[in-house]
């Protein structure tokens, strides 16, 4: 846990006097990724910055796991936080593994432990080790580079990890995937991250919280469904985005919305007229078709009519079926692209798990921004 | 054919002459290294002394060898020391300085400061900083510097020879002094073969010093 107290940070002293950080107070509770998010000068790099004591706090208070920083010995401080910077941070001079060796090196490890550790942390971030422990950082790509710079970070397995725009130097399809990546590693790890960013994407995808600074103050600290749905200020507003309503419905999934127990179900082998019959009765516009637990298609009173065989044989197939897990951008995408405004959701063993429509997608975007439509305040510009 | 001749005639004293200079230069670059080292380092780590060593170390350059011989001969002098090998080793010693401690502080600051953020970072202190990024980083830039010293210093040797410091420049004096085209050509020749040894010879330490990692960049990046 780290927790800033009325954090201030002035730089330079009389008419030269800047205030980098003004008065912040937040807490990253154990176990979170906390984005620092804003514009460059927004104060997110200091506050990163002033967690290690990489500058000094002006005035007001941090401390970690109840222990003010300033307390502590700048040096052991650091040594006891992770540090990971963008990938030009890796020590040419130095091979991967002794770049990964630095921190356990000052530890005072013994030289089995370290290699042994070196190894497994290669292993960790899908590094070979027996191909590029003995590397210099110039022979690897970018996203290998900043894999070290995740693995050095995390040699001396610190509590609490400080990365100050890790993924920035990065192409984006490669970003993604180290991401991902780096996502999966901290689900197992649990460290308490602070991690500076300028990309509201990786924002929302990377933080359990977010901070949002803007000119040296803390404007908004939330999670990224409170910053999308309810942005406290227009600068909040304007900083995510217009197209925030999309953002949310990155962060929902199909499992957020899905009708488990929908009427309009069909058996396969049901006659075209009974299902016929049935659909007029409940006036659905369409219907369901499954067999043995699997979802085969749909029909409409259209493809029914003067029918008469088993429904199985009449469907329209579905293009593709989707996850628990697959998010509602991505549905709607689908929803655009193949004209379709229900899709079945599949359970890992394929079975019949549930609809999405266009509509419950629409009631919950409706939901998320109830507050605003209500008040009419916070009106963005587009 | 003439000043061939020469050398051969007088082979052992040659090699003596020869051994001489080395000797001034090498016990001078000795002494100058650490010294040149030591300050560029200390700068980089006391801004506000920077320029004030850097602006001296150029004076001192600016010095005429003759006229700086001629300064220190009263003040050596007293220690009955104004003549001989001491004051050209002692002027040479000054005269490396700008060379070393110009490459040294350049080449420490040159070392990328996010190399150096990421450093501070995970908690080197600054000995540990200097001891394996810094130096490494900068050694091959440090080197250069000895060996603009070195080049440089082979040259005023030849000079120091009107102090009575022996050296090669004992024929070129001497030479002019009897009209011997040989001795001053022999003088010169030699004085010429050394700096183009000692240049070569530096180069390829220039090369081993350099860290494995950057030559490995400086490959793939070409």
């Amino acid at each position: 846990m780290i927790t800033y107290e009325s954090v201030t940070k002035i730089f330079g002293t009389g008419r030269d006097a800047v205030t980098a950080l003004d008065n912040v107070s937040f807490t990253i509770p154990q176990g979170e990724i906390v984005v620092f998010l804003g514009p460059s000068g927004c104060g997110k790099t200091t506050t990163l910055r002033l967690t290690n004591r990489l500058e000094t706090i002006t005035r007001g208070n941090i401390t970690i796991e109840d222990q003010n920083i300033m307390d502590m010995d700048a040096v052991e401080l650091r040594q006891r936080l992770g540090y990971v910077i963008q990938a030009i941070g890796l020590f040419p001079n130095k091979t991967i593994a002794e770049n990964i060796a630095v921190v356990p090196k000052l530890l005072g490890w013994d030289k089995e432990r370290i290699s042994k550790r070196i190894d497994d942390l290669l292993q960790m971030t899908n590094l070979e080790p027996e191909l590029y422990r003995d590397r210099y950082p110039a022979e690897l790509s970018g996203g290998q580079q900043q894999r070290v710079g995740v693995a050095r970070g995390l040699a001396a397995d610190p509590d609490i990890l400080l990365m100050d725009e890790p993924f920035g130097a990065i192409d984006p399809i490669n970003r993604e995937e180290i991401q991902d990546e780096f996502l999966k590693l901290q689900a197992k790890l649990k460290k308490t991250v602070a991690f500076v960013s300028h990309d509201i994407h990786e924002a929302i995808k990377m933080g359990d919280r977010i901070a949002i600074f803007d000119r040296g103050r803390l404007v908004q600290y939330d999670t990224p469904e409170m910053i999308l749905t309810q942005p406290k200020n227009k600068f909040v507003a304007d900083f995510v985005g217009s197209d925030r309503a999309l953002k949310v419905l990155g962060l929902m999934r199909v499992s957020d919305v899905i009708n488990r127990r929908p009427k309009n179900i069909i058996r396969g082998g049901d006659n075209a007229k009974d299902a016929l019959a049935f659909l007029d009765e409940k006036g659905f516009r369409y219907g369901i078709v499954i067999e043995n637990d699997r979802p085969i298609g749909h029909v409409t009173p259209k493809t029914l009519k003067y029918e008469n065989g088993p429904v199985r044989d009449l469907v329209e197939h579905y293009p593709l079926f989707l996850k628990e897990r697959t998010s509602l951008r991505d549905v709607l995408s689908f929803m655009l692209m193949h004209d379709q405004v229900t899709f079945c959701a599949l359970d890992e063993n394929g079975r019949f798990a549930g609809t999405v429509t266009y509509n419950d997608i629409q009631k919950v975007v409706r939901e998320s921004y109830a507050d605003e439509a209500e008040s009419g305040e916070n009106e963005v510009s587009v | 054919m003439s000043t061939l001749r020469f050398m051969a005639d007088n082979f052992d004293e040659v090699m003596f002459l020869s051994w001489e200079h080395i000797w001034i230069v090498g016990v001078a670059l000795l002494i100058a290294t650490p010294i040149g080292v030591i300050l560029g380092i200390v700068i980089t780590k006391h801004e506000q002394l920077a320029s004030r060593v850097l602006n001296g170390a150029n004076i001192l350059m600016t010095i005429p060898s003759i006229a700086l011989f001629g300064l220190m001969l009263p003040v050596l002098a007293i220690v009955n020391m104004g003549l001989g090998k001491v004051p050209a080793v002692i002027a040479l010693i000054l005269y490396s300085q700008l060379p070393i401690i110009r490459n040294t502080y350049t080449a420490i600051k040159n070392v990328p400061p996010s190399l150096v953020d990421a450093a501070r970072g995970m908690g080197m202190d600054t000995w540990r900083r200097l001891r394996e990024l810094e130096i490494p980083l900068a050694t091959p830039v440090i080197i250069a510097g000895l060996r603009t010293a070195a080049v440089m210093n082979i040259g005023i040797a030849a000079i120091a020879t009107y102090i009575g410091a022996g050296g090669l420049g004992v024929y070129i004096q001497q030479g002019i002094a009897r009209v011997y085209p040989e001795m001053i050509l022999s003088g010169a020749i030699l004085v010429s073969l050394l700096a183009i040894i000692v240049d070569g010879g530096m180069a390829m330490l220039e090369r081993l010093a350099t860290p494995e990692g950057i030559k490995v960049q400086r490959k793939l990046s070409r």
